[in-house]
């Protein structure tokens, strides 16, 4: 160690160009798939399992316990809900049918279905620097593959950044990093959604195209990641952009208290082409 | 024996900062006002250089940040390092086991190691990761109000299971 006390200086700015150079490694390639950051994230799924069991049951006996002082006017909400639910029940099965019937006469292609895995988020990014990555305790164990994409029942989240065995990182869609072909489901209008850290912006929205605040913005699967037409979030903001219309874009998915998420079984083997 | 203690200590406080980060005290949860366990861990080290093979878990503490923020090989481990190495060459002084000049390394560790992160970024003109002069400041101070009592309990730790 004596070496560094004299020369700590010199070994600092070697270890500063060694940095750069590991970094411009990382902009070429994203794949940081070694056995050493497998074995860093195995290490710490267990207590970071332990601390999200722990933390889970004592909030579940909280809201076990909030939940029973509300319970009877709960019920009879519940009660009015099931018989509004049971005419919609009825009202969609009749627009099934006549869907069914529609899709065959126009000779319609049928939606791809992907298997789904559910999974847990157990932990997060331990820095500021790169706040946007939630980590689930779901892995290489159970066929989940890098850059598969994640969602919750409410819409996109991310994609599998890194996978372990037992749990993979999850990048988020509000990552700087992150970007997802969309559409507008109005008016199909297409972009680009980005990460902002806090929430999302739709670039290259060509300037003639039809956007206004409140429309819903779709995946379009054509970036070969994420299914076609799973909800992203609503338009906020619209402003120019150069020669582009830019939208701000909030999540419909509440990425802050993210709990549970599913993640898409689809890798390049299993993209269909008219995606 | 003394000196694999003192080893598998440090590594399970590792494991169990990491964790803490990660989870509880993560900044999803807490937002930019958190410790950050890891680099005062890793400044203890350095303060503490008696501590047997504290160059390497330092070095596993900074790559643990890397794998666990994405996945950003190098950036941490090495800036974390860094910082070791410059608390380190100064560690033979005796007022460095004062509180107050603890907290004061503690400090400006913190700012080393976000301006050579930074540093990185503004060379390869890489704008997907920014981080204003405000939140470092606020993560200094946070640091080293965390810090002093943690190097406080540690020690006592340390000692304890020394005898």
């Amino acid at each position: 160690m004596g070496f560094f006390k004299r020369r700590t200086i010199i070994v600092i700015l070697v270890l500063f160009f060694l940095a750069i150079q590991l970094f411009s490694i990382y902009q070429k390639d994203k794949s940081g798939d070694n056995p050493l950051s497998r074995f860093v994230m195995t290490l710490t799924y267990y207590p970071q399992k332990v601390v999200f069991v722990s933390t889970k049951k004592v909030v579940d006996t909280w809201h076990g316990y909030m939940d029973l002082v509300q319970t009877k006017e709960e019920n009879q909400r519940l009660r009015e809900e099931l018989n509004t639910l049971r005419q919609e029940r009825f009202q969609l099965s009749e627009a099934q049918v006549q869907n069914k019937r529609l899709k065959k006469l126009l000779d319609f292609k049928e939606s791809t279905y992907y298997p789904v895995v559910s999974a847990n988020v157990i932990g997060a990014s331990p820095s500021i620097l790169r706040s946007q990555v939630v980590i689930v305790d779901k892995g290489s164990g159970d066929e989940i593959t890098e850059g598969m994409p994640v969602a919750s029942y409410d819409g996109i989240v991310g994609r599998i950044l890194l996978t372990a065995d037992k749990n993979s990182e999850v990048l988020l869609i509000t990552d700087p990093v992150s970007a997802v072909d969309a559409y507008v489901h109005r008016t199909r209008a297409r972009g680009i959604v980005k990460g902002t850290g806090n929430g999302c912006v739709m670039q290259y929205i060509e300037k003639k195209s039809d956007v206004s605040i409140g429309d819903k913005v779709i995946s379009s699967g054509k970036d070969g990641f994420f299914p076609k037409g799973v909800i992203i979030g609503t338009v906020t903001d619209i402003e120019a952009d150069g020669s582009f219309i830019s939208a701000s874009i909030s999540p419909h998915v509440d990425l802050n208290s993210l709990e549970e998420v599913v993640i898409i079984l689809k890798n390049e083997d299993r993209v269909v082409l008219n995606e | 024996m003394n000196k694999s203690i003192s080893i598998i200590l440090f590594v399970l406080i590792s494991i169990i900062f990491i964790t803490l980060q990660s989870t509880l005290l993560s900044p999803r949860n807490v937002g930019y006002v958190f410790p950050d366990l890891n680099l005062i861990l890793i400044v203890f080290l350095a303060v503490y250089s008696e501590v047997r093979g504290s160059f390497l878990i330092a070095t596993g503490n900074g790559y643990m940040m890397d794998v666990l923020s994405g996945n950003l090989p190098g950036t941490f481990t090495i800036s974390r390092l860094s910082a070791y190495l410059l608390v380190r060459t100064s560690s033979n002084h005796v007022y460095l086991k004062k509180w107050l000049i603890q907290g004061l390394v503690i400090f400006l560790a913190t700012i080393f190691s976000w301006t050579f992160i930074t540093a990185i970024f503004k060379i390869k003109q890489d704008t997907h990761f920014t981080l204003t002069l405000s939140e470092i400041m606020t993560q200094a101070v946070v640091n080293t109000i965390v810090g002093v009592p943690l190097f406080w309990v540690i020690v006592r730790l340390h000692a304890k299971l020394q005898k």
